[in-house]
């Protein structure tokens, strides 16, 4: 997808670490968040994530940091595509 | 979809008589030439009946079978005239709605699911958007488009974050979501149940859903009873509107419990509904995801 611009600001290791965390914490993962590869997938191949776990995820992260997700915005799938590409949406966009 | 236009014009010009003697052929077809449905057809009855199914029992499952497809062309048309459709539960429908919030219709291939339409001819805010799997999404619309365009049904095809969105979008609006229940798609989470006293596996997607986006849940059948009577029923399922993470689990185990029983007892009450031609009861493959 060529044609999304990346955001603004770019989530540091920090962030990227405390959302891995989240994500370990609700869908009870059996992995660390250092075993984490930031680029990997969400979906299917990656972290093996079905859609349901995306959207428990989507609700987690959205109270958390205070964000609106939007049903038909064209960035969804880019959000959600990795952990990295979801800690910079949250850096760009978060309000708490 | 040419077989399907032409079979959907036999039925709406010649009337639903003519077209139920092609159904009768095509019952009797499906009895002689379809070997693996009629096994798992005869399996199933053999629970349902509690009894060894006769000839007659077949043929009749797959007739019903036969029937309420047919019948969906003059659903789809909205022809409710035809039919003499009994609601049980109504009010339970009603009384959840009233909250705002939304609420899931689950149901099975169990019956006829698309008698929904006929209740959303009083309520015409009834309209349900049905979950389904992207390629069985495309599938239906292409057939609903083939019997009346303006019946295009409001499908949410699963599979993105999107996807998710729309459904929350929905039951924030008031709506109602649909999804059937019964039928494992994709690699996801499976569920040990009892139904009709022998070990069976359900997906565990949908009340994970519900469950998440604290929901209730209602369970919903259209039995067919012969001619052209329905029975509609609907059902409490679950509430999951005040449950919480920790208690998540436990509330999952017993919904999809209750649905089982709910299954059971239809299956039980009018056992030629269970259009599930293959081996519902067949093992979990040893890969279940641990993912809960």
């Amino acid at each position: 997808m060529q044609n999304i611009q990346k955001p603004a600001v770019s989530s540091d290791a920090n962030l990227q670490r405390e959302v891995a965390e989240l994500m370990i914490e609700c869908l009870n993962l059996e992995i660390t968040a250092e075993q984490m590869n930031p680029d990997a997938p969400l979906y299917g191949e990656g972290l093996g994530l079905d859609s349901i776990d995306v959207l428990e995820v989507a609700l987690v992260v959205s109270k958390r940091y205070g964000l609106q997700l939007r049903a038909d915005s064209a960035e969804n799938q880019h959000i959600f595509n990795s952990l990295r590409s979801l800690a910079d949406h949250i850096a760009a966009q978060r309000t708490c | 979809m040419l077989l399907l236009r032409a079979m959907a014009w036999i039925s709406m010009h010649l009337g639903r008589r003519v077209g139920r003697a092609v159904l009768h052929l095509s019952a009797g077809y499906f009895l002689l030439f379809a070997p693996a449905s009629r096994r798992a057809s005869r399996d199933y009855l053999r629970r349902a009946l509690g009894r060894p199914p006769r000839w007659r029992d077949l043929y009749r499952h797959f007739f019903t079978f036969a029937a309420t497809i047919h019948d969906r062309v003059y659903l789809v048309n909205r022809r409710f005239d035809l039919f003499d459709f009994e609601v049980h539960g109504g009010d339970i429908l009603r009384r959840l709605l009233a909250g705002g919030k939304g609420l899931f219709l689950i149901g099975a291939h169990l019956g006829s699911f698309e008698v929904i339409r006929a209740i959303g001819r009083k309520d015409t805010d009834l309209r349900v958007a049905m979950i389904m799997r992207e390629d069985n999404a495309r599938k239906i619309n292409a057939m609903l488009a083939a019997i009346n365009p303006e019946a295009v049904q409001d499908i949410i095809g699963l599979g993105h974050v999107d996807s998710m969105l729309k459904v929350r979008e929905r039951l924030d609006a008031g709506g109602l979501v649909g999804m059937l229940a019964d039928r494992t798609s994709d690699n996801g989470a499976l569920h040990p149940v009892q139904v009709l006293g022998a070990h069976a596996h359900l997906p565990k997607g949908p009340f994970r859903m519900a469950a998440l986006l604290q929901r209730p849940v209602v369970f919903m059948t259209g039995l067919y009873l012969g001619g052209n009577r329905y029975a509609i029923h609907f059902d409490p399922l679950a509430d999951f509107s005040t449950v919480k993470r920790d208690q998540r689990d436990a509330a999952l185990t017993a919904a999809m419990n209750r649905y089982a029983a709910l299954l059971d007892q239809y299956c039980r009450k009018a056992p030629y509904n269970w259009f599930n031609f293959f081996d519902f009861w067949q093992p979990a493959p040893a890969t279940t995801p641990s993912t809960s």
